[in-house]
């Protein structure tokens, strides 16, 4: 469930900039990307200036200055576009690197498969404040640590869990000031009215190009972490088209221009992912079906020789996507703002508002502020 | 070393080569293109499901041609059979257009566009697994036994042929007499029908189309019928070809050219689809050739073509025949 938090990550900064600016960024993977190879080519000493001692954070940090130059790099020409162009255009970039990335040997090996951290870095990476000891642990696919924590021992997994969970969780608050600060009011009037925001007097194509260097920021630190985490990637994990049409089903299905969203999209997603395909480990729809129906119930002959077993199997065995695909489409149809977008319109405010006011004692309807609508 | 690259370049059979290559090329992107930007021009939907819709049209045109050109034998009956598995095709995925039109995008030509472009990358995933499942289902595995489809070709059009000093595939001469073809076909619908003149109205200004009595929501179905109808022809034509065949990931493969191709035209004008095509089919084709004789840098060609489409909207964001106002959708 890691990857919940570090492409949950992703779909937020995909939000950021396409939910806030009406901007669809569809090439927000080369972001994801250049964080995740800057992570792993660090690791493998492949970046001048860094060696491969350099703590996971500072590289992190370093993928997520590339992000920003590459980011202003796009967008200055990107945003002269709008609506169906400017999601082309990101794509069209995002593609060039893709192609780029795994035509180019200097990364790994095998470019097509991807780099994997190599023998010059053999621990794990590790999440804390570097130089201080005690506050770093280390994360990473069977590399992580344990820890003991007021008592409790918590496993190599759960620590990656919480440590990863710790950055997303610090990169989403910063989002969250950023969007609250009158730089963020900007970039929603930008979504409502850009005209209307030029002729008030914001020069819109700065504000824009903000925005898209912070969230492109983000969007590396999710793919350094995602990185970190499985000490490896390859080009359709990273940088791909696809990788970005996942962080817009998150993000669809979890509510447009909410920030918490894309972060309950996908776990929404990766819930359904998990019970319908075969290796879900919390039981998942086939194994308690095999285990209900019976062998004799599962050998019930439907289509000629086709059992009902094996239909079964075929309907539910690795076709996540489908369900997944079909829950999207009715999303679109029918929930237009996504999970947290229609419960804060049900709620009429963000929750933590409406629970603010409920155990309050006076019950009276508060004033809301300007702009409480976030 | 450049130099001497272009001097080889330069001769008659390899510019010739090349020539007919990016042609075929060309004629194959066209065909995958033309159903997208006929939609988008009229409904302003940019369609993510149509490489899935490419991908299924490959499929069940490979599955007509192994079930009805292989009983034949002459050449003549072969190539016939051809035309009939494309003509079926068309028609089944017209039909399949016109369900998709009716029953999930019509409710939302009240909201932003881009809903629309959501609502098909959803649809793009369904297709895309329900493929799967349905090749699963009968033990069909993505690209051996497809390999059926590719034997159904006439024995002539695996072999090249002299044209002077040049050597050429006849199957890219087929593939460009297709795609020629399908643009004559698609230009004589949209200037010398009503149907057409009811479109190209839709295109210039909905609103006032309706005004004057056209329904446009019929056009709209009948014209992302017949958008579909295209992306089953072109997945057909494809199915012959020994470099895409039948797969799943096929769908990506075709949607990301078609894009290119579409954009770089300008949104919406078939006349620039038709010139993007062949820019990016001549691009294709000479870096392909740089690629094989000289370049040891994999992708080269897929990477010119998403340069081709960057520069293009650097330059000229509304493409090379796009109006400036379609900008704004």
């Amino acid at each position: 469930m890691t990857t919940v938090l570090y492409f949950g990550l992703f779909a937020m900064s995909f939000d950021f900039i396409s939910g806030y600016t009406g901007y669809l960024s569809f090439g927000h993977a080369a972001f994801y990307g250049t964080g995740a190879y800057t992570v792993i080519l660090v690791a493998n000493g492949l970046v001048p200036l860094f060696p491969t001692s350099t703590p996971f954070m500072i590289s992190l940090l370093v993928g997520g200055v590339f992000a920003v130059v590459l980011a202003v790099v796009i967008g200055l020409v990107s945003f002269r576009l709008s609506g169906v162009y400017f999601a082309m255009i990101t794509l069209g970039f995002a593609q060039v690197l893709y192609i780029f990335v795994r035509g180019w040997d200097y990364v790994a090996a095998n470019p097509r498969d991807g780099p994997s951290v190599g023998g010059t870095h053999p621990a794990g990476f590790e999440i804390g404040i570097p130089g201080v000891d005690q506050l770093n642990l280390a994360i990473g696919v069977l590399a992580g640590e344990e820890a003991t924590v007021l008592g409790h021992t918590l496993g190599s997994t759960a620590v990656s869990y919480y440590m990863v969970g710790l950055v997303a969780l610090g990169c989403y608050f910063a989002m969250q000031r950023i969007l609250h600060s009158p730089f963020g009011r900007v970039m929603l009037a930008i979504r409502e009215n850009e005209e209307r925001a030029i002729a008030i007097g914001y020069n819109t194509y700065l504000y824009k190009l903000g925005a898209f260097a912070i969230s492109g920021f983000f969007g590396a630190i999710a793919g350094g972490l995602f990185a970190g985490f499985r000490r490896s990637a390859t080009p359709e994990s990273s940088f791909y088209f696809l990788t970005t049409g996942d962080a817009l089903l998150a993000s669809i299905i979890g509510g447009f221009g909410t920030l918490a969203g894309p972060l309950y999209g996908h776990l929404f997603d990766e819930t359904v992912r998990e019970f319908l395909s075969k290796s879900g480990q919390g039981g998942g729809l086939l194994p308690y079906l095999r285990a209900g129906l019976g062998d004799q119930a599962l050998a019930t002959p439907i289509l000629g020789d086709m059992t009902l077993g094996v239909l079964i199997d075929t309907l539910l065995n690795g076709h996540a996507s489908l369900y997944v695909g079909i829950v999207f489409v009715l999303f679109v149809l029918y929930v237009p703002d996504g999970l947290l977008g229609t419960v804060r319109t049900r709620v009429g405010g963000t929750l933590a508002d409406a629970a603010r006011d409920r155990f309050r004692d006076d019950h009276s309807t508060p004033e809301r502020t300007e702009g409480d609508d976030e | 070393m450049i130099l001497e690259t272009l001097l080889d370049f330069l001769t008659v059979s390899e510019l010739g080569s090349v020539l007919v290559e990016g042609l075929a090329k060309a004629a194959l992107y066209v065909m995958i293109a033309s159903g997208l930007t006929l939609i988008f021009g009229l409904m302003g939907v940019l369609n993510f499901a149509h490489g899935s819709l490419t991908m299924v049209g490959a499929y069940l045109g490979g599955l007509v041609m192994v079930l009805t050109v292989s009983q034949a034998t002459g050449t003549v009956a072969r190539l016939a059979l051809f035309f009939v598995a494309i003509v079926a095709v068309f028609g089944a995925l017209t039909l399949l257009g016109g369900a998709i039109e009716t029953s999930i995008i019509r409710p939302l030509y009240d909201r932003p566009p881009i809903y629309q472009i959501l609502l098909t990358f959803g649809l793009t995933l369904v297709v895309d697994e329900l493929v799967r499942i349905v090749l699963s289902l009968y033990g069909m595995q993505p690209l051996s036994d497809w390999q059926a489809a590719l034997a159904t070709k006439p024995q002539f059009l695996r072999e090249p042929v002299a044209l002077g000093p040049v050597d050429v595939r006849w199957l890219a001469v087929f593939e460009i007499f297709v795609g020629a073809l399908t643009v004559v076909a698609i230009w004589a619908f949209l200037t010398k029908t009503r149907y057409g003149l009811y479109i190209r109205a839709g295109s210039e200004d909905t609103e006032m189309a309706s005004a004057l009595g056209i329904d446009v929501r019929r056009v709209f179905t009948v014209v992302f019928a017949l958008g579909i109808g295209l992306a089953g022809a072109a997945g057909t034509l494809l199915m012959w070809d020994q470099v895409w065949g039948a797969s799943v990931p096929l769908a990506a493969e075709t949607l990301l050219p078609a894009f290119i191709v579409v954009i770089v035209g300008g949104l919406g004008t078939f006349r620039g689809t038709v010139a993007a095509s062949l820019v990016v089919g001549l691009t294709d084709a000479v870096m392909t050739w740089w690629f094989v004789n000289y370049v040891r840098f994999t992708g080269l060609p897929e990477l010119m073509l998403f340069l081709v489409l960057v520069v293009t909207l650097i330059v000229r964001p509304q493409g090379l025949f796009g109006v400036e106002e379609v900008g704004g959708h």
